[in-house]
């Protein structure tokens, strides 16, 4: 659809019309209504449904993407950055991946027009559930997306929260929505917001905080933190950080919450969720994603770290010999040509067949992007 | 009055001409064949390999005699186990090559997968009431003696198995073999019967006009001749072998190297013979130039020139010992009229092959051996088709350990009740 097209709406029509609820369950279609660069690799899609709906859900929490990528079926999870209080679309930002085959294929397929088959939204990443006067919302990279969608429902429904929003960047110009927040911080005077960076950008140096996150960083910004709500969200090794910051603080740790998508909570939690989830990018996700390529059949699946490759090949729609799943029967060894695994297996393959590079794939869990010979 | 008892098998056992060749039938008779299979193969000791064939955990080899098919296999505690190799879901082979590794033995028809004892461990779609405790592979009797390994189909295998073993250890155990391994194994159809392999085997006879290469380390000497046939240099050089044996094992045994001659072919169940043997020329091994074939000797031998311990059991093998390498000989009846003769060269485990043995040398003499041998072996079974053929005489020199074997056969036939 060419840029310029003009889109009526129903709803600024006629203001009587109130559409219903989004219900994916009856239609799951979702037309991609605008790309925002946000930063160098990371951009924004605003989503709507195929016919009139609004959307309901939580600030922080995410949708799945029913995704056919040249002919493999992926399901992934994003946190929503866009916020409840403005319930006729929903937004997802997706920074860049190198060698991620679904952020790439978002970023360089998806156009005004394109059409997505989503579920959700679900999870309880949310400062809903923990209402608190006061907040401190730590994000780091693209982690920043349901953070945001926290602080844009404060700010829209004027809560008066006191919210603390401390961001991680490479460098001044990935700092993504910096506009939006800086704006946020001149009009809400409840809302602070600074921003730690590693590295200056080209042609503009740092004056802010900078290196990593640290404790130093996190006393001097927001000397209160201790009696804040924290939300954190980035990659694991970032959020492993924070953990461990806040706990050698003294911080009391049942008022720290960090989005995880991790499936053995998951699949207790909600399990209709974890059934549809296979991953969440990289870095919105506790668990990484290892790109996982089948030589002899010329597919490519995304497999998280704490997943076995025979679940992700199936949940992406592959059929490969297996039998037990518990790494008995060795019906589904395959030699593994690249890359490294995690293996607990039941007496299905020998040393020396490990030694040989074989794998059962049912017990394998990878530690690295893999090509196997299936 | 006839005997009603009187069944074609049972006469002809019964009539056995001792001294003589068997009757036709025995080398021909389908039906002979079958009870062969029955009582002989399925009821003694059968040799079918060495402990190096399953040489790691996980190892199996499928080894099938007549109808049978038993999976050899190393379980993780480092044990040789044996099963029927019938799945027990809807009887399908579990294994189907001649050896394999496995991580668990898994039926690929269904994937029930037991482990390496048996041991059903897993059943898919079976239903809440199956008990897989009562689904485990059938075990099959297995002993390994030193190494070389003999399978008992019978539930009750010969008791005396622990006899020949016993006596048999401290000859073969300097030998090592549990850590050698398989350089070279061949397997050869040969087209006769498989009494006609054993007795051929039973008898050096025929080696000097058949087996150039093997005479050339084996003197023909230690199996028998006729002492009033030979001229003043046969006697001489008959005398210089017996010396040459005398001295042989008083040195060997005083170095711990058992090689007085022990004979019971046909006075055991479980009939066996061995001797430790003096070798011509330079005395080392089955080779060439009876020079050792490979650097590193076996086990803790240092001395190549430990002749050649011959070993054989009823009723299907024979085997070499020596310092630098064993052979070791299965025969394994396929039809009345062909039996797979599967030979193994061992050398020590960490000899290296184009360092410290060549295969071409290491299997030169046998090889060729084997070949001559299945071509007199063919000759036999042709002649025994004839209607001209007729029971002949064994010479009572040359001949008398086919004798054994076949006195042997025949008393074991009697006692399992042949009909």
């Amino acid at each position: 659809m060419d840029a310029r097209t003009i889109r009526p709406d129903p709803r600024l029509a006629s203001p009587a019309e109130v559409p219903p609820t989004w219900d994916p369950e009856r239609d799951d279609v979702l037309v991609v209504r605008q790309v925002r660069q946000e930063t160098a690799d990371v951009k924004t899609f605003v989503l709507a449904p195929a016919t009139p709906a609004r959307f309901r859900y939580l600030p922080g929490q995410f949708i799945t993407l029913d995704l056919d990528i040249d002919g493999v079926r992926l399901n992934r999870c994003y946190t929503l950055s866009s916020s409840p209080t403005r319930p006729d679309t929903v937004a997802i930002t997706v920074k860049r991946v190198p060698g991620g085959p679904v952020s790439n294929f978002l970023h360089d397929h998806l156009r005004e027009g394109s059409v997505l088959r989503a579920v959700g939204p679900m999870g309880d990443f949310t400062c809903a559930q923990h209402e608190a006067p006061k907040y401190l919302f730590l994000s780091g990279g693209s982690g920043i997306t349901p953070v945001m969608s926290m602080a844009r429902a404060h700010a829209d429904l004027a809560t008066g929260a006191d919210i603390a929003f401390l961001h991680s960047a490479r460098t001044p110009a990935d700092i993504i929505f910096r506009a939006e927040l800086e704006l946020m911080a001149r009009t809400t005077p409840t809302f602070r917001f600074a921003a730690i960076c590693e590295a200056d950008a080209p042609f503009e140096p740092w004056h802010g905080l900078r290196g990593r996150l640290s404790l130093a960083h996190l006393e001097a910004a927001v000397p209160d933190f201790r009696a804040r709500e924290v939300f954190v969200c980035g990659p694991a090794p970032y959020m492993a950080a924070v953990r461990e910051m806040l706990r050698a603080a003294g911080f009391d740790m049942a008022r720290h919450h960090e989005e995880s998508f991790d499936f053995a909570t998951l699949a207790t939690a909600e399990p209709e969720v974890a059934a549809e989830v296979i991953a969440a990018e990289g870095e919105t996700s506790a668990a990484r994603v290892h790109r996982v390529e089948f030589r002899k059949s010329g597919r490519v699946i995304e497999c998280p770290e704490d997943m076995n490759v025979l679940e992700a090949a199936r949940r992406a729609g592959m059929r490969l010999p297996s039998s037990c799943t518990k790494g008995l029967c060795g019906t589904c060894k395959c030699k593994l040509a690249e890359g490294t695994v995690e293996m607990k297996h039941g007496g299905g393959i020998r040393q020396r067949e490990i030694d040989a590079g074989m794998v059962l794939i049912c017990c394998a869990r990878p530690t690295s992007d893999l090509v196997i010979e299936r | 009055m006839l005997d009603k008892t009187d069944t074609h098998l049972e006469a002809l056992l019964r009539r056995r001409k001792p001294g003589y060749s068997l009757e036709a039938p025995f080398y021909t008779d389908p039906d002979i064949f079958a009870s062969d299979l029955d009582l002989i193969f399925g009821r003694h000791w059968i040799y079918v390999g060495v402990e190096p064939d399953v040489a790691e955990p996980g190892d199996a080899m499928v080894i099938d005699i007549g109808k049978t098919s038993v999976i050899i296999t190393r379980n993780d505690d480092n044990e040789v186990r044996a099963f029927h190799n019938v799945c027990r879901h809807r009887g399908a082979r579990v294994l189907q090559d001649y050896k394999t590794s496995v991580g668990n033995l898994v039926c690929r028809y269904h994937a029930w997968t037991y482990d390496l004892d048996g041991k059903l461990l897993f059943a898919e779609h079976m239903g809440k009431d199956f008990d897989a405790g009562c689904h485990g592979l059938k075990p099959v009797h297995i002993r390994s003696l030193e190494g070389l390994l003999f399978i008992c189909l019978s539930d009750d295998p010969p008791a005396d198995f622990d006899d020949m073993a016993a006596r048999m250890a401290p000859y073969l155990a300097p030998h090592d073999l549990k850590n050698a391994k398989v350089a070279f194994e061949s397997e050869l159809i040969e087209p006769g019967n498989w009494k006609l392999v054993m007795e051929n085997n039973r008898e050096c006879y025929h080696c000097a006009g058949n087996h150039p290469e093997l005479t050339v380390p084996l003197f023909a000497y230690g199996f028998g001749f006729a002492p009033e046939e030979l001229d003043d240099m046969g006697r001489l050089e008959a005398q210089r072998y017996a010396d040459l044996v005398k001295a042989s094992h008083g040195e060997w045994e005083s170095c711990g190297f058992p090689s007085q001659m022990i004979e019971h072919l046909d006075d055991m169940v479980t009939g066996f013979r061995t001797e430790r043997l003096p070798l011509d020329g330079a005395g080392e091994s089955h080779t060439g130039d009876t020079r050792a074939a490979c650097r590193k000797l076996l086990g803790a031998i240092n001395d190549p020139r430990h002749g050649a311990l011959h070993f054989w059991t009823q009723p299907n093998s024979w085997h070499h010992f020596m310092s630098d390498h064993v052979v070791t000989f299965s025969a394994i009846p396929l039809d009345a009229e062909r039996t797979l003769v599967r030979t193994k060269w061992l050398v020590h485990k960490d000899a290296v092959e184009g360092v410290d043995y060549d295969i071409a040398n290491l299997t030169a003499v046998w090889q060729a051996t084997n070949v001559q041998d299945a071509e007199l072996v063919g000759l036999c079974q042709e002649g025994a088709r004839s209607p001209a053929y007729e029971p002949g005489p064994y010479s009572p020199h040359t001949e008398m350990l086919v004798e054994k074997f076949c006195n042997w056969y025949v008393g074991r036939m009697r006692a399992q009740g042949a009909r």
